[in-house]
């Protein structure tokens, strides 16, 4: 093969360079928090429906988030969509923002070049699907939440999966975070978003837009729906094929970010705490944060002589680094003693550094 | 939905970490989210509900 002939493949469909796609779970298959459960959204800004993807509204209730909602057949080639639907018929005031988001790691985006002459130009390409048509709205926004560009793709057809392609040069200019673990840039998908955070699309701007003026609201009409898949952000102008990735690099990638313990080992430090080792799957990409699902935690002493009475558990976490600690849980835990050898239970303990 | 804070103190005494109400433990990290979320929160004028001991 020559060097024309390799170059030509690498370029045509269904041949992949590595990590082509810089969005991570772009077929919204992996679900470790919700395993497809409906989450109803809130203002906290720290809300997660399928990995990676977080969504905001800063009222809350107005659309539900879920994999697979409604469903409705996927697009061809694709097995999952994350789901949005309106819960009212909402109006947008100026400052009102409902949005569908990814921040991408500055890692996973420096060769990027972004705030430099050397700026690349991105294609971003994705399947959605709505039962509203119009002009829609997303944009492009750097960590610090002061550089942005909007742009607008059309649904011309309800109810049909569309493919959209959106090319942007990348800015020469604004702040822009190179290879940290820190955001290096949010790719926004707007659900409504009034008009003081929204701009004119088709150029970068210093102030944070979250869309195009006038896009179509998707919470503006009770039971709307706007399904999406196949998210990818890629060097060039044109948007290839999906970088399908195996379930189990995918899955990796996702826990860089959010994992999710399963059974493991500790002791008990007295009547009312425990203390159990983690080590995290994948280094993650801060130290995390920490969070029970139960209040009542399963633990049993072991080897296997009787299982703890627990309730009002709550979990510290004073000795965690990226690669695992020592993980205390605390609250009413009978039936075990000081210095006693303890199971904990499977999906348990959640561990977080989204960004 | 409106957080609030609370301290954890480690065995000297002095605070190592900060839990949220909606139950995640929040270790002082600047690269972590949930703190630099904390940050801005306290710079907004709020105050963390004091620590129960030492861990």
């Amino acid at each position: 093969m020559t060097t024309s002939n390799i170059l030509s493949q690498l370029g045509s469909a269904g041949v992949s360079t590595g990590f082509k796609n810089r969005i991570i779970n772009g077929a919204m298959v992996i679900d470790q928090r919700n395993s497809g459960a409906s989450v109803t959204q809130d203002t906290s800004g720290t809300q997660y429906c399928l990995d990676r993807w977080t969504i905001y509204g800063n009222v809350a209730g107005k659309f539900t988030a879920q994999q697979n909602a409604g469903s409705v057949t996927p697009p061809v080639g694709f097995t999952n969509y994350l789901g949005i639907t309106s819960t009212s018929a909402y109006s947008i005031g100026s400052g009102d923002a409902f949005q569908l988001v990814q921040r991408i790691e500055g890692f996973n985006y420096a060769d990027l070049n972004w705030g430099t002459a050397n700026a690349k130009t991105v294609t971003l390409s994705f399947q959605v699907y709505s039962s509203l048509t119009g002009t829609f709205g997303g944009s492009f926004v750097n960590g610090a939440n002061n550089y942005s560009y909007p742009f607008t793709y059309s649904i011309p057809v309800a109810n049909t999966w569309t493919a959209i392609s959106v090319t942007v040069a990348g800015p020469t200019s604004g702040t822009w975070v190179g290879a940290t673990n820190g955001v290096g840039v949010g790719v926004y998908f707007g659900l409504g978003v009034g008009s003081s955070g929204s701009g004119t699309a088709g150029s970068w701007q210093s102030a944070l837009y979250r869309s195009a003026t006038g896009a179509t609201s998707v919470v503006g009409t009770n039971g709307a729906t706007f399904y999406i898949t196949g998210v990818q952000l890629e060097v060039g102008t044109t948007a290839t094929n999906f970088d399908y990735r195996s379930i189990g690099t995918e899955l990796a990638l996702c826990q860089r970010y959010f994992q999710v313990a399963g059974r493991g080992y500790g002791y008990a430090r007295d009547s009312s705490s425990i203390l159990i080792n983690y080590q995290c799957i994948v280094t993650m990409r801060a130290i995390p944060s920490l969070a029970l699902t139960t209040a009542s935690p399963y633990i049993e002493n072991v080897p296997w002589a009787s299982i703890a009475t627990t309730s009002g558990c709550t979990v510290d976490n004073g000795h965690m680094s990226v690669y695992g600690g020592d993980v205390k849980v605390s609250g009413s835990i009978s039936g075990i003693s000081a210095n006693q050898f303890i199971e904990w239970g499977s999906a348990q303990l959640l561990i977080s550094s989204e960004l | 939905m409106n957080l609030t804070y609370k301290l954890v103190n480690g065995a000297d005494g002095k605070p190592i970490s900060v839990k949220r109400s909606d139950g995640w433990a929040i270790p002082f990290d600047p690269d972590n989210t949930d703190y630099q979320q904390y940050l801005a929160w306290l710079a907004e004028g709020n105050t963390p509900e004091a620590a129960d001991g030492t861990n």
